[in-house]
């Protein structure tokens, strides 16, 4: 009976809301929704405004908004912030890689060859090691821009249509997931050929993927609920299941201690995964339906897009 | 006895689209060939094959037009597509140009990440490809 109670207490407190060291919500303009959210050098938030078509930026400090409006039928998915400071835009509805000037928020457009594809449905973008910038294109496409000379090269994607999250390792190796394709696979930098990485459970929908400080591969489950990391020194994978009955993994984000933070769309809530311990702390958000969609921080702060409650969420953690 | 609102909104949307339709001549008929081009917006996420291998994001589409919300066995909907199922909500033209033209204004919190469809044309070509759409030709 005692191990009975002891098992329960642990079971509670893995899942138990944790006790964030400082939680702040900004209220978004009405129909801006957020759809991802990146932390440029000076800790400013760049959130792409998907439904407006704009580029938000946020002074956490005064909670001043400006809006960037990105072009006609601009409909941006993914945000993440250059080498050169600059926020970068996967935008879908132009069917173009967009940089923002910080400074003085010219915007530049690249659009892919229409030829090919006229809409890929862009989604995410990693930098490499020699400042080019990969994407993907959840209609089953992957691409590359040089942004100095604007060359641009585009492949099709083993298996089609998936493509979504993408990452650039320490080393510079970028790697990309598909949602529809169940698979983790590795880009050869020059010539752009993919080598796909099935993990061990069958179709578990990879839907964003983050690398930590040594390189390993932390992938968001959508169907199976795990999170789940490949090592490619040693080629081996591991598996967790979120806490909850059926939980559904959105996005992922490793901070700098190599905790890797994660959204659950059933727990309504923000998740960190502590690897060393193999433990979850949860942090729901104070609104039910926030369909945070992606996070991305800075030592001691995950910022957070609520694209259900058109909110950017702040936890400042220790 | 409550008024189911679903049901209301889409009488009142096809009696406007009627009388929009013929105010505005063909303007508004929806040509299936572009948009079969236009479902590339959509693509990513669903099918419109009732045989669809993969286990996609979306719900599959096929038949799609007369059919209730939230249908598909199988399929994880979000609680707000539970709910709009749940207050009679279907799928036929009316309710799914609403939806095309903002997803979260006819279903608050629907999971459906998608962009507006902010031509009418294009929602118009859109489901008349959707409404091409049938059952299965293996």
């Amino acid at each position: 009976m005692r191990g009975l109670f002891m098992a329960l207490a642990i079971l509670a407190a893995l899942s138990a809301p944790a006790q964030a060291q400082e939680t702040k919500y900004y209220d978004l303009a009405k129909g801006d929704y957020p759809h991802d959210v990146a932390v440029g050098p000076k800790g400013e938030v760049w959130f792409a405004g998907q439904k407006a078509g704009i580029a938000g930026r946020l002074d956490p400090n005064t909670g001043e908004i400006e809006r960037i409006a990105l072009g006609k039928n601009a409909a941006p998915h993914g945000v993440i912030v250059g080498p050169d400071g600059a926020p970068w835009f996967t935008d879908g509805g132009q069917n173009a890689i967009v940089r923002v000037d910080p400074a003085s928020k010219d915007v530049k457009v690249w659009p892919l060859p229409p030829e090919r594809m006229p809409y890929t449905n862009l989604n995410t973008a990693a930098f490499d090691a020699r400042g080019r910038i990969w994407f993907t294109g959840q209609n089953g496409i992957y691409g590359r821009l040089d942004p100095p000379t604007g060359e641009m090269q585009v492949w099709d994607a083993p298996k089609g249509r998936g493509p979504y999250g993408i990452t650039a390792t320490p080393a510079g190796d970028i790697w990309f997931v598909s949602l529809a394709g169940n698979y983790l696979a590795n880009v050869d930098l020059e010539t752009g050929a993919a080598t796909v990485y099935e993990p061990p459970t069958k179709e578990q929908g990879a839907r964003r993927v983050w690398s930590d400080s040594k390189g390993r591969l932390w992938i968001s489950e959508w169907n199976s609920g795990n999170v789940s990391v490949y090592d490619p020194a040693t080629k081996r994978w591991q598996q967790w299941k979120l806490p909850g009955a059926s939980p559904r993994t959105y996005a992922v984000w490793v901070d700098p201690d190599d905790k890797v933070w994660l959204t659950d769309w059933s727990a309504n809530a923000v998740v960190r995964f502590d690897p060393d311990k193999e433990t979850f702390a949860s942090f729901p958000s104070d609104r039910p339906g926030a369909n945070v969609r992606q996070l991305l921080g800075r030592k001691g702060e995950a910022w957070i897009a609520e694209s259900g409650t058109e909110r950017i969420r702040v936890i400042r953690y220790r | 006895m409550g008024v189911n609102p679903f049901f209301m909104v889409g009488l009142l949307a096809a009696a406007l689209g009627m009388l929009l339709v013929s105010a505005a001549g063909s303007a508004q008929e929806g040509d299936a060939v572009r948009g079969e081009r236009a479902f590339q917006r959509c693509f990513a996420c669903h099918s419109v094959d009732p045989d669809e291998p993969a286990k996609l994001e979306g719900p599959n589409l096929a038949n799609v037009l007369g059919r209730p919300a939230a249908q598909l066995s199988g399929f994880a909907y979000s609680d707000a597509m539970r709910n709009a199922a749940a207050a009679g909500l279907i799928w036929d033209a009316a309710t799914l140009n609403r939806y095309l033209a903002d997803p979260d204004s006819l279903i608050a919190g629907t999971a459906m990440s998608a962009p507006p469809v902010r031509d009418a044309q294009e929602r118009a070509d859109l489901v008349a490809y959707l409404a091409r759409s049938g059952p299965s030709r293996r």
